[in-house]
């Protein structure tokens, strides 16, 4: 064959590995709504960045006449490219190529890319439309999962690992993005369980359709599985885009900083009167945060689950900052299991890649009840504790209002570690509120006064008047200053300016046991 | 299974038979008979009845989130609301929680009244 024809020959073989599984299946991929592998990556990486690497793989199955299913690339399209300039790994399976299925030789393209990630300290981000372990390959489809899950493990905490839920993603396919940092997944489109609605209807009899089950609003909301809910694909990549803006490259290294042209002294004076005057009236706390952050922005996640906490990404003085938030608007801000677990995770993503931690704190407590008490609110209570304490990137924290009880050092309170406590004055941190609080000390007082109702409600008076107030533990140093709500903003970037240089150490280990 | 009164001095024996099928070469020994335990006679107490739904039950339900007291209830059967309606307050862990409506609908039940007691999951609503 002359060197012409060889050429050649790699113009075609290369024209026909970018149809994936042919035009036909391709045109049915997007008449289900969604788009190729191929269009996926173009769409979230910089134009014309995506470098395809292993496109001549194939599967080595022979058993079930695998042969002559067998198409170049093996379902899954792989490499590497940029988003805004930085440089991303990317797999993203296709679904047109035998269901996307993922085989022995699929999985070992995906490990491929993840291994350079690692190497070369940049994320990972997988994008899953899969109807998952390729029966035919056996044993072997199963071992490719382990050896992702693997990776996902070894590279988490080391660079950030974003899944992206783009059709089906189910059996074991589901714990490859459950191991990473975030997860994304579309309306209608996407899906992920363990087992499908037809096999537990015969195992349990339960009816449930397949968005019931496993759809984007499902993990949203009840089971906190994912951490972002996209109307479409278009604006979920927009969405990566974004949250990958507000992260660093690798654990070693810092978020970008972006210039601010926010007033790093702005005064809010509307925060002086955001705090009602009655304690049992809620209040929004995104205003407070939408209000101090860099042009108010806020990249809310876990927007829909436990909303009793909030978490996400904002900026100070240009710099990524992570908030954790008690919010006084859903379930008084109280802390449950589920608000336990959310906001546990996003404080060790943050510790892991370097970024600083400001929480806004009004909370009235644990959340009591049998229920939350036989679902563990002990253990899954505990991991916020955890996870504050073994951070050590900088720590900033607000209280604007109730801070009791064990709720109160679990949100970075100074016991554990903080590095600055700022507290408005409108801040309540004591043990328990008032009106129990005078129920235990007083109880014999009030049960032998004439007038016991009067009698208690001095009491609680008394105690609210001595204790409700930031100053007890301003004098004891667990409140670092008291500050005027409205100068918010200048003391969060002045706090952040200043630990910039933190360094703190722990002892070496080979890792804590967090409680899970 | 087959159960027998037994009378034996007086003291009444509840006893409990099952047939085994096929043959039986062997029987283990006779076990002496337990006294079965008194029937309790004093039935539990019955929870007063939850206060009868106004309206009738409609598609949409909204259910307390968190146990606590219905403090005030905004509006009435028949009433419309749209998404974010306050329908009703719901005070639990000292704080005055509101109740929004999740869509726009229009009231078809109204399933609290002001001060009950609620527990999380409660039906506190339905909308059509």
């Amino acid at each position: 064959m002359a060197t012409f024809d060889k050429l050649n020959e790699l113009r075609n073989k290369k024209e026909g590995l970018k149809l994936g599984g042919g035009e036909s299946k391709i045109s049915k991929q997007h008449e289900s709504g969604k788009k190729t592998a191929r269009e996926r990556l173009s769409m979230l990486l910089d134009e014309g960045s995506f470098v395809e690497m292993d496109a001549f793989v194939e599967t080595r199955g022979i058993d079930f006449d695998m042969q002559k299913k067998k198409i170049a690339g093996d379902g899954v399209v792989t490499g590497y490219g940029t988003i805004n300039g930085r440089l991303v790994f990317v797999s993203s399976q296709d679904f047109t190529v035998i269901g996307g299925s993922l085989g022995e030789m699929h999985a070992r393209k995906i490990t491929k890319v993840m291994d350079m990630a690692m190497k070369m300290g940049a994320p990972f981000i997988s994008i899953n439309d899969s109807g998952g372990a390729r029966i035919e390959e056996g044993i072997d489809a199963l071992g490719g999962f382990g050896d992702i899950f693997l990776r996902n493990t070894l590279a988490s905490g080391v660079i950030p690992q974003i899944s992206l839920i783009m059709g089906p993603c189910a059996g074991g396919a589901v714990y490859s993005p459950a191991i990473t940092d975030f997860v994304f997944m579309v309306d209608k489109t996407s899906h992920m369980f363990i087992t499908g609605p037809q096999v537990i209807k015969a195992v349990t009899g339960e009816d449930v359709s397949f968005d019931q089950l496993g759809g984007a609003k499902t993990h949203n909301t009840t089971s906190g599985v994912a951490h972002f809910e996209c109307a479409d694909e278009e604006s979920c990549f927009e969405k990566v885009k974004k949250l990958i803006s507000y992260l660093p490259d690798n654990n070693l290294t810092d978020p970008d900083v972006v210039e601010c042209k926010d007033d790093f002294n702005r005064l809010e004076a509307e925060l002086n009167e955001i705090i009602p005057d009655d304690p049992n009236k809620p209040y929004d706390m995104l205003d407070v945060i939408r209000k101090v952050t860099d042009d108010g922005e806020f990249f809310e996640i876990h927007e829909g689950f436990a909303k009793n906490i909030i978490v996400g990404f904002a900026r100070f003085g240009g710099k990524t900052a992570g908030i954790v938030a008690n919010q006084p608007k859903v379930a008084a801000g109280a802390l449950d299991v589920d608000a336990s677990d959310k906001a546990a995770r996003f404080v060790r993503f943050c510790d892991a890649f370097n970024i600083p931690i400001v929480t806004f704190t009004d909370v009235p407590g644990y959340l009591p009840g049998v229920k939350q008490e036989h679902s563990g609110i002990i253990r899954h209570g505990a991991k916020l504790l955890y996870a504050f304490s073994e951070a050590t990137v900088p720590k900033v924290n607000i209280i604007t209002r109730k801070a009791y009880g064990g709720a109160y050092i679990a949100m970075n309170s100074k016991h554990l570690g903080a590095d600055m406590v700022l507290a408005w004055p409108t801040a309540e941190i004591a043990v328990m509120g008032p009106d129990g609080a005078a129920n235990i000390i007083f109880k014999k007082e009030i049960a032998q006064s004439e007038d016991p109702i009067n009698f208690r409600k001095q009491k609680i008076q008394e105690y609210r008047d001595k204790f409700s107030n930031p100053y007890v533990a301003a004098a004891r140093g667990y409140v670092d200053d008291v500050i005027e709500p409205a100068t918010t903003r200048q003391r969060i970037i002045s706090s952040l300016d200043m630990l910039a240089s933190k360094r703190e150490t722990r002892p070496s280990k080979k890792h804590g046991n967090i409680p899970l | 299974m087959r159960k027998f009164i037994v009378n034996v001095n007086g003291n009444k024996y509840e006893v409990e038979v099952e047939e085994v099928g096929g043959v039986v070469s062997s029987r283990p020994a006779a076990q002496p008979v337990q006294e079965a335990p008194k029937q309790e006679t004093v039935k539990a107490e019955q929870p007063a009845p939850a206060p009868k739904p106004q309206g009738t039950e409609g598609a949409i339900k909204i259910t307390a989130p968190m146990p606590g007291t219905i403090l005030d209830v905004k509006v009435n059967v028949g009433d419309k609301v749209s998404k974010g309606t306050l329908v009703a307050i719901l005070e639990a862990m000292k704080m005055e929680n509101e109740i929004l409506a999740p869509q726009d609908a229009t009231v078809a039940s109204v399933n609290v009244t002001k001060g009950q007691q609620v527990n999380s999951g409660d039906i506190l609503f339905t909308l059509n």
